[in-house]
C-alpha cells in the first residue's frame, strides 16, 4: 500500500482515522454480501453544532474532469491538468481550497490514478476530491480509497455546510453478461454507450446524507458537490441522476441549495425550486450540448473550435456570497472567463445575463 | 479570377529528395545581381531614399491601380478599399511620395522607408526598429508588401486601417517624433509639389488625414505575389523543389500551419487576421505582474495616444493584444504576421527574437512556450530534422521571384546560422517526452 | 504460454484479449520455416494457423491470433451488439416501393420485400461498423487513446449536413470527409485515412445516418 505522506491531505478530515473505521465498514458491507459497497464518513455528532448564522464570503478553485491517461499513452490531457494546476497556483489570493470534480482518470488505472495524485500535489491551496465513473469502475474504487480516502463525506467552512457526494452509482449491467472489469471499466467509459445504468446516489448513500444534514437548520447554506449533475438532463449521455428527485426532496427544505457538479463538461446552468446548479468545465474536451433536455437558464457556451485543444476546456472558480450563494466563474481557456453571477439564478435568469454564444453546438 | 489549383492534401509524392535545396532563381527582370554592400545608405542604416524609389520603378510594373491585381480576387480585393479612398494613381503617387519623405519626422532622418526599406524586404531586418535620434522601439517592423488584404494592422491590432496605421509611427515619440499631426502638415504644406499633389488626389488642402489616406493607396500598390511557389499553383510542376512540396504538404498537415496561416486564393497571405499567444513573450516575461501594471496605466490614460506609446516603449508591449483589448484571453497574443514574402523579413515574431526560420520551427516544433496563456492549438509538433527542412524550403519559395537574389542571400545566410546554433531547439518537448508545464 | 504472452503487455485492451484467448483455449505449436525469421502458431484444435515474424510479441501477436480466431469463428451478433451499445437512427422506410403499380416493365421499378430488406441490412451494416470505428481508439489507431466519441458523443455536433463549407482549419474549402481525415490526423492522432479508405466510408456513412432527416445546409458556419 503506497505510503499515507503521498496523498492529498485535506484540512478539515483525517484521512487515516476514517481508512481505520472504512475498512471495519467494508468488512461489514462484504459479510452481509451487499455491493457494490460504499462506506461513508461516519456522522460526527459534533457537526451538527455548526448551523451557521452568517456566511463569511469565501473563494474556492476547481478543476476537474482531466481523463488522464499515462503520459507515454496521451500527452495532451496530462499537459492540460498540468496547466490547471499552474493556473490554480497563479490565483491572487490563493483561494480556500481547490476542488477536484471526479474522473482524474480516463480507465481508471492505478498507474492514471497515481499520476492524477502526483500532478494534484503540486497545488499549493487544500485539495478536495470527488469520484467520478471514470475512477471507479474499474476496481470499484480500491485505488481510490488507498489515494484519497472516502468518496463521501461533508465539512463546513465559514458558515456553510459542504458535502461531497458519490453520484455515479450504477445499477449492476456488467454480472449477467458475464463482463470483466475493464470491459465494465470501457462500457461506463463511453458516454453514448447505452449498455450502462443510469447514474445514481442510491438509497443508502441518500440515508446517509439525511443523517447528515440532520443538525442543521434550515437557514444553513448547503454546497453539495456531484459529479452526476443531480438532475435530470438527458439520460442516453448519463447527464442524470437517477434518484434525482429523492435527493432534491432531503434538500428541498434548506433555503439555498448551490449542487457544482463534474460530468458535463461545459458550461451549464440551473434551478430547481431552492437548489441552483452549476457545471464545471472539464480540462482534457468540451462535450457538445445535449439535443434535448437543456435547462432553460443554461446559456450555451460558443462551440469549441477543434483546432485548439484547449477550447471549451479550463478551470474556475467559485465565489460564495454572504446568503451562501455563488458567483460560479468559468475559466475557459483562451476565452475570456465568463461568470454566472449570484443575481442570475437568484433572479431566475432575469438579471446579470451572460453574453449568448455567436457559435452553437449542432 | 485566377483558376488556382489546390494541391489535393491527398497528394503523396514521393520524389527522391534533391540534396541541392535551391531555390529557383529566374532572372526575370534585371539581370544586375546587386550585393548588399553595394547600397548606399543613409541614416538609421536604411537604403537612401533616392536609391529605394528607383529600385522601386524598378521593381513596380506600370498597372492600372484602380483595377484588381491580377493575382487576387477581385471581389475581395474591392471590398478592402474603402469608400473614402478609391484608387487613382494621383493618390498613389502623393503616397508614395510621402513614404519616403523624411520631413515628416521632426529630426527629418526618418521616413515610412526608414524601416519599411524597399531593399530590405519593406521591412529593416532588425530585431526592433530604430527611430529618431537613435531610439530603439520594442517591436518587430513588419513589412509592407501585400498589406492591402490586412484585417486589422498592427502586431497588436491596434489600426483597424491602412490609413489609420499609416498616421501612427509620424507622432510616435520614438518613431517619427512628431508632437501632432498638425506638425506634420505643418513640415509639408508649405511646398507647392505637395499643394498642387494634395488638390489632385483629395481635392483639399494639406491635411493629415490624406496623408494616412494617400499612403495607405500607395501601400495598396505593393503586390508581389509571383513566387515560386504560385507558379507551382498555377500548374508548372517544377517551379519549386520536391523538398519545398513536401513543406507544403507538411504545412498542411503534421506542421498545422495552415490553421494559423492560411493561403487561399482569396486570402494568399497566409495570416488568419487573428491573434495568438505563442509563447515568445513567456521567454522573458511575468505575464501577470505585467497585466495588473497594464490595467492601472491605462485607467490613468485610456487615450488611443497613450496606448500606443505603451506598446513600444514599456515592457507592457509584450502583453500584445491585451493592451487593445483588456481581455484576459489576449494577453500576449499578436498578430498572426503573413508568410509572402517571409524568407527577405528576417528576424522573426513580434519582437525579432526568432533569427532564422529554423529557429522559427524549433519554437512551434516544441509548441511554443509554456505560459498560463497560450494559445491552446500549440502542441508540440514531433517534426524530424529532415521534415524542419522541408517546410522551411517551402517557406523560402513563397518569395516574388523579383526579389530572388535577396531571398537567396538570405537563405544561404539563415542555413550558415542555423547550422551553428538553434537555440530554441528542444527535442524532449518536440517528441512530447517532457510536457510543457512540467515541473 | 500464449497467456503469459498476452499479459506481458501491460495495455487495458492486452487484457481483453486475454479474456478473448482464454475462452478459446489455444496453445502454441512453434515450428521454425525454412532460412526465414518467422514463426508459425497453430490453435490447439488445429484449424487455426497464423506465421509471424520472430520478433512478434505482445499486442501484435495477440492481435494476430485474435484475427485469426475471428475468421473461425466471426461474432454474428456484431450489428446487434454495436446497436445495443450505441443507438443508431434506422435507414428511411422504403415500403412505398412495395405498393400501389409495380413500375413499368417486368425488371424496373419491380420491387419485392426482400429486396427492401436486403438493402437495408447492408446500408445499416455500413453505418454500423463506422459506429464501431468511430467509437473505438484502437480501431483508429489512435496513438493518444482518443476516439471520435469523446467530442461528438452519438455523432452529435458533426453537423454534416453543412458540407461543403470553407473550413478554418483547413484553410479552404472542406467536404466532410476532409473533415473527418482532418480530425483523425490533429485530435485523434490516428492513422492517416485515404479517401476512399473503407473506414474513412464507413466513418462518413454513419456520421451522416446520424443526421437523417435534417435539411442540409451547405456552407453553414
Amino acid at each position: 500500500m503506497e505510503s499515507n505522506s503521498k496523498n492529498i491531505e485535506t484540512k478539515y478530515m483525517d484521512r487515516r482515522a476514517f481508512l481505520k473505521v472504512s475498512t471495519a465498514a467494508m468488512g461489514a458491507a462484504v459479510a452481509s454480501g451487499l455491493g457494490p459497497f460504499q462506506t461513508f464518513q461516519t456522522v460526527n455528532v459534533a457537526q451538527g453544532a455548526g448551523s451557521s448564522d452568517k456566511v463569511t464570503p469565501f473563494r474556492f478553485a476547481y478543476i476537474s474532469d482531466s481523463h488522464l491517461y499515462e503520459k507515454k499513452i496521451n500527452d495532451r490531457f496530462v499537459r492540460a491538468l498540468l496547466r490547471a494546476v499552474a493556473d490554480v497556483n497563479s490565483l491572487e489570493p490563493q483561494p480556500d481550497f481547490v476542488f477536484y470534480g471526479g474522473d482524474l482518470a480516463q480507465l481508471g488505472q492505478p498507474k492514471e490514478l497515481e499520476l492524477g495524485a502526483e500532478i494534484l500535489k503540486e497545488v499549493k491551496a487544500p485539495v478536495k476530491m470527488m469520484v467520478g465513473e471514470h475512477d471507479w469502475y474499474l476496481d470499484m474504487g480500491e485505488k481510490w480509497r488507498e489515494l484519497f480516502g472516502e468518496p463521501v463525506y461533508s465539512w463546513d467552512h465559514k458558515g456553510v455546510h459542504l458535502v461531497t457526494l458519490n453520484s455515479v452509482v450504477e445499477r449492476d449491467f456488467w454480472t449477467a453478461r458475464g463482463m470483466t472489469a475493464m470491459e465494465r471499466m470501457m462500457t461506463v467509459a463511453g458516454l453514448d454507450n447505452g449498455v450502462q445504468s443510469p447514474f445514481s446516489v442510491g438509497e443508502r448513500q441518500r440515508a446517509w446524507l439525511e443523517k447528515d444534514l440532520a443538525g442543521y437548520s434550515d437557514d444553513t447554506p448547503l454546497i453539495v458537490f456531484s459529479h452526476s449533475p443531480l438532475y435530470k438532463l438527458y439520460k442516453k449521455w448519463n447527464f442524470w441522476t437517477d434518484d434525482a428527485e429523492e435527493v432534491q426532496a432531503i434538500l428541498k427544505r434548506f433555503k439555498r441549495v448551490v449542487v457544482i457538479h463534474g460530468h458535463t463538461h461545459q458550461l451549464l446552468t440551473n434551478r430547481i425550486g431552492n437548489i441552483h446548479f452549476h457545471g464545471m468545465l472539464s480540462t482534457a474536451w468540451p462535450w457538445p450540448y445535449a439535443p434535448e433536455g437543456m435547462p432553460e437558464l443554461t446559456i450555451e457556451m460558443s462551440r469549441p473550435d477543434p483546432f485548439n485543444a484547449n477550447d471549451g476546456c479550463g478551470d474556475g472558480e467559485v465565489h460564495v456570497q454572504a446568503d451562501g450563494l455563488v458567483d460560479k466563474v468559468y475559466n475557459l481557456w483562451n476565452r475570456t472567463p465568463l461568470t454566472v453571477g449570484r443575481a442570475y439564478t437568484a433572479s431566475w435568469g432575469k438579471e446579470s445575463v451572460p453574453p449568448k454564444p455567436n457559435r452553437a453546438s449542432y | 479570377m485566377n483558376i488556382i489549383r489546390i494541391i489535393s492534401i491527398y497528394r503523396f509524392v514521393r520524389v527522391p529528395i534533391v540534396a541541392l535545396v535551391a531555390v529557383v532563381l529566374l532572372p526575370l527582370f534585371n539581370t544586375k545581381a546587386v550585393v548588399a554592400e553595394d547600397i548606399p545608405k543613409t541614416d538609421h542604416g536604411a537604403a537612401t531614399m533616392e536609391y529605394q524609389n528607383k529600385e522601386l520603378d524598378r521593381l513596380l510594373p506600370s498597372v492600372d491601380v484602380s483595377k484588381a491585381p491580377s493575382s487576387f480576387d477581385d471581389v475581395v480585393w474591392k471590398a478592402f478599399i474603402p469608400e473614402d479612398n478609391s484608387m487613382t494613381a494621383e493618390r498613389v503617387a502623393l503616397g508614395r511620395k510621402l513614404y519616403f519623405d523624411k520631413r515628416l519626422s521632426a529630426d527629418g532622418t526618418v521616413s515610412c522607408a526608414t524601416c519599411h526599406d524597399v531593399t530590405r524586404g519593406f521591412t529593416d531586418q532588425l530585431a526592433v526598429s530604430e527611430g529618431i535620434k537613435d531610439q530603439l522601439g520594442r517591436r518587430n517592423a513588419p513589412t509592407t508588401l501585400n498589406v492591402t488584404l490586412l484585417q486589422i494592422v498592427f502586431l497588436d491590432g491596434r489600426s483597424p486601417t491602412l490609413e489609420h496605421q499609416a498616421k501612427q509611427p509620424i507622432i510616435n515619440p520614438i518613431e517619427m517624433g512628431m508632437p501632432d499631426g498638425q506638425a506634420a502638415v505643418d513640415a509639408i504644406k508649405g511646398d507647392a509639389e505637395y499643394q498642387a499633389a494634395f488638390k489632385k488626389a483629395y481635392g483639399r488642402k494639406v491635411n493629415y488625414d490624406d496623408i494616412g489616406r494617400a499612403i495607405a493607396a500607395f501601400e495598396r500598390t505593393l503586390v508581389f505575389v509571383d513566387s515560386p511557389f504560385r507558379r507551382f499553383l498555377d500548374g508548372d510542376e517544377d517551379a519549386i523543389s520536391a523538398e519545398a512540396e513536401e513543406g507544403w504538404e507538411l504545412y498542411n498537415e503534421k506542421g498545422r500551419c495552415m490553421t494559423c496561416h492560411p493561403m487561399n486564393p482569396s486570402n494568399p497571405l497566409g495570416t488568419d487576421n487573428r491573434f495568438h499567444n505563442v509563447g515568445v513573450s513567456a521567454r522573458h516575461q511575468d505575464f501577470e505582474g505585467l497585466a495588473k501594471q497594464a490595467l492601472k496605466a491605462m485607467e490613468e490614460d485610456p487615450s488611443e495616444r497613450k496606448l500606443d506609446e505603451l506598446a513600444l516603449s514599456t515592457d507592457m508591449s509584450e502583453l500584445g493584444r491585451f493592451m487593445v483589448t483588456k481581455n484576459r484571453s489576449d494577453i500576449g497574443a499578436f498578430r498572426t504576421p503573413l508568410l509572402l514574402n517571409i524568407g527577405i523579413t528576417p528576424p522573426y515574431m513580434h519582437d525579432g527574437t526568432v533569427e532564422t526560420l529554423w529557429d522559427v520551427m524549433d519554437h512551434y516544433n516544441k509548441g511554443g512556450e509554456a505560459n498560463l496563456f497560450l494559445d491552446g492549438g500549440m502542441e508540440p509538433l514531433a517534426l524530424t530534422e529532415e521534415e524542419i527542412n522541408s517546410i522551411v524550403a517551402f517557406l523560402f519559395s513563397l518569395t516574388d521571384f523579383r526579389f530572388a537574389e535577396e531571398n537567396q542571400r538570405q537563405f544561404e545566410r539563415q542555413r550558415a546560422q542555423a547550422k551553428k546554433k538553434r537555440p530554441l531547439r528542444d527535442d524532449d518537448m518536440a517528441f512530447r517526452l517532457k510536457l510543457a508545464f512540467e515541473k | 504460454m500464449v497467456k503469459e504472452i498476452a499479459m506481458r503487455n501491460e495495455s487495458t485492451v492486452a487484457q481483453l484479449m486475454n479474456v478473448l484467448l482464454c475462452a478459446a483455449c489455444i496453445s502454441v505449436i512453434m515450428m521454425v520455416t525454412g532460412c526465414s525469421e518467422e514463426v508459425e502458431y497453430t490453435t490447439c484444435d488445429g484449424r487455426g494457423k497464423v506465421t509471424v515474424a520472430e520478433e512478434t510479441e505482445g499486442q501484435d501477436l495477440a492481435d494476430a491470433i485474435m484475427a485469426q480466431w475471428k475468421l473461425e469463428n466471426p461474432n454474428r451478433n456484431w450489428v446487434e451488439e454495436e446497436k445495443e451499445r450505441h443507438e443508431l437512427k434506422p435507414p428511411a422506410d422504403n415500403s412505398a416501393l412495395l405498393e400501389g403499380q409495380q413500375g413499368e416493365g417486368h425488371t424496373y421499378g419491380n420491387y419485392t420485400e426482400k429486396d427492401l430488406l436486403m438493402w437495408e441490412r447492408e446500408t445499416e451494416k455500413l453505418v454500423v461498423e463506422g459506429s464501431r470505428i468511430f467509437h473505438s481508439a484502437q480501431l483508429l489507431k489512435s496513438q493518444v487513446s482518443v476516439s471520435c466519441d469523446m467530442c461528438h458523443p452519438h455523432a452529435a455536433n458533426t453537423h454534416p449536413e453543412t458540407y461543403p463549407k470553407f473550413q478554418t482549419q483547413l484553410g479552404r474549402v472542406a467536404l466532410l470527409r476532409d473533415m473527418i481525415h482532418w480530425c483523425i490526423d490533429n485530435p485523434v492522432r490516428g492513422e492517416h485515412l485515404l479517401p476512399d479508405d473503407p473506414r474513412m466510408r464507413a466513418l462518413e456513412a454513419y456520421i451522416m445516418a446520424q443526421r437523417s432527416g435534417t435539411m442540409m445546409n451547405y456552407g453553414k458556419h
